[in-house]
């Protein structure tokens, strides 16, 4: 506890990695382009979630749906191909560590953050005093559970978005029954669906929540101060050796 | 298409000169000839039919794609084939089975009425083959269409699958039969689900979560001060005890 005190609350931490923010970056046009584009796809009202109208304005865009659908299958590609490449070459660097931490859990102070953080959110933690619960919130490591429970969806839901969508690319090639082709198109949709609503959260967090600025900027410069570190994610800091927190070697 | 089926004699003309015209794979085919054993000369009543372009198309309901379709301008539903999978969930969604899988071409195949023929003049190839003229083609909407004549001039009936009656647009001119053999259209078990289960489960999910950050979003507007962010961390206390 006392060496938070020894570092000058202005200093900044290293915390993403160039390669870690492009990615995320290169996710995020992606993800907008496939999902506008992929939503458009759905040529049926019946099945359509979010109307005619976007399918309209899709085929309208892109000049009908045949090139749309070229343009989906062409970006999912590179999009996915692009993440298994980055994931084999940044195995030990990357991958392997941010699986870990995503997968790792302390049921106890997890539980009451996942209880306590959306109720602060929402009801505020003077309610929340009203409602008998203290609004202290458990500290937490490099991810918050709330991120945790957002990352794992979004990292095993992309992977079976992919899957799902070679299978559907390569349905006409023999491979794959029509049966596993009709599956592949029902898990692609409910896989976007999910994944997308937790997206909702993580925009809304990352982009326009009170106090959260740092997060935001730090997706573009790799730093956060710490400040926003001891707040945040206290265990993370504590973790850190005097090396890493020092503004020569973070730099 | 207004067929007489007292005219077909099980010649399969029809069959044959439709698969030679599309190519259609030998073990498939788009039209058909169905029997009835009536007391007759022959033993049989011979059934000629294809996809009958109903107004209601089930088949048209469980395409994912939007590659199967209803022609707004001729009324034939059709498949575009650069927007088709081949995923086949049409095929079941048929009371008739008027679809299939083509072999070659990975995409389902139907009966369009020939359209390539029909944009230079001619007829389809089932109804120019037909020896007995069995089949007659025409616009149902033009009065002075041989079809629309026959429909004045005759009693017709529809051959409609009770269960999922899917406005079939092909009349037979009466005492036809066999009438029962449409089966039940069913889109197959995804579809179903999409429609019926993770259609409403995503939007019901992507609504609440939604709702949930526009009333965080409200908060975080409304309420100017409450000390979210320097009073309730266990962090911040312990840094400040520290200090």
């Amino acid at each position: 506890m006392r060496r938070l005190i020894m570092v000058n609350s202005n200093q900044m931490l290293k915390r993403h990695t160039i390669d870690a923010m492009l990615m995320h970056w290169f996710n995020t046009i992606c993800w907008v382009l496939l999902l506008a584009t992929g939503v458009g796809l759905v040529d049926n009202p019946v099945l359509q979630p979010l109307g005619m109208w976007w399918v309209r304005i899709m085929h309208a865009i892109f000049g009908g749906g045949p090139a749309l659908l070229k343009f989906h299958i062409a970006l999912g590609a590179i999009w996915s191909i692009g993440f298994l490449i980055y994931g084999l070459f940044r195995l030990r660097g990357i991958t392997i560590p941010f699986i870990k931490e995503m997968l790792s859990f302390s049921p106890r102070t997890d539980i009451e953050w996942l209880i306590k953080k959306p109720l602060s959110m929402t009801i505020g933690p003077k309610m929340m005093q009203r409602l008998g619960l203290k609004p202290v919130i458990p500290d937490q490591g490099f991810y918050n559970v709330g991120q945790k429970m957002f990352g794992i969806p979004a990292l095993f839901g992309g992977a079976v978005i992919a899957v799902t969508g070679w299978i559907m690319t390569y349905s006409q090639a023999g491979i794959f029954s029509q049966q596993t082709v009709q599956w592949a198109i029902l898990i692609h949709f409910l896989a976007v669906g999910l994944v997308f609503a937790g997206l909702l959260i993580h925009i809304y967090m990352a982009s326009m929540a009170k106090g959260e600025g740092p997060a935001f900027v730090s997706m573009f410069t790799g730093k956060v101060p710490v400040d926003y570190a001891a707040h945040h994610h206290k265990l993370w800091l504590d973790d850190l050796s005097p090396d890493e927190k020092d503004p020569e070697s973070s730099a | 298409m207004v067929i007489d089926s007292a005219k077909c004699f099980n010649c399969k003309a029809c069959i044959i000169s439709c698969q030679l015209e599309n190519g259609v794979s030998a073990e498939n085919s788009r039209n058909w000839i169905k029997s009835n054993p009536i007391e007759t000369p022959l033993g049989m009543h011979f059934q000629p039919g294809n996809c009958m372009q109903c107004d209601a198309p089930t088949c048209v309901d469980a395409c994912p794609t939007g590659a199967t379709y209803k022609d707004p301008i001729d009324g034939i539903v059709k498949v575009q084939n650069n927007l088709c999978i081949g995923c086949g969930s049409c095929i079941p969604a048929c009371p008739y089975g008027a679809r299939h899988h083509h072999p070659v071409k990975k995409i389902v195949d139907k009966c369009d009425y020939c359209e390539d023929r029909r944009a230079s003049g001619r007829p389809p190839a089932c109804v120019e083959t037909c020896p007995t003229q069995a089949r007659v083609f025409g616009d149902l909407n033009d009065p002075d269409s041989a079809v629309a004549k026959l429909l004045k001039s005759e009693k017709t009936v529809r051959i409609v699958q009770a269960e999922t009656n899917t406005d079939p647009v092909m009349y037979y001119v009466d005492q036809t039969g066999p009438k029962d053999w449409p089966v039940k259209a069913s889109a197959p078990l995804p579809i179903q689900l999409w429609r019926n289960v993770a259609g409403p489960l995503v939007k019901g999910v992507v609504g609440l979560t939604g709702l949930g950050v526009l009333v965080m979003l409200g908060r975080q507007l409304i309420v100017k001060d409450d000390h979210m962010h320097s009073e309730d961390s266990a962090a911040h206390e312990e840094a400040h005890n520290g200090k």
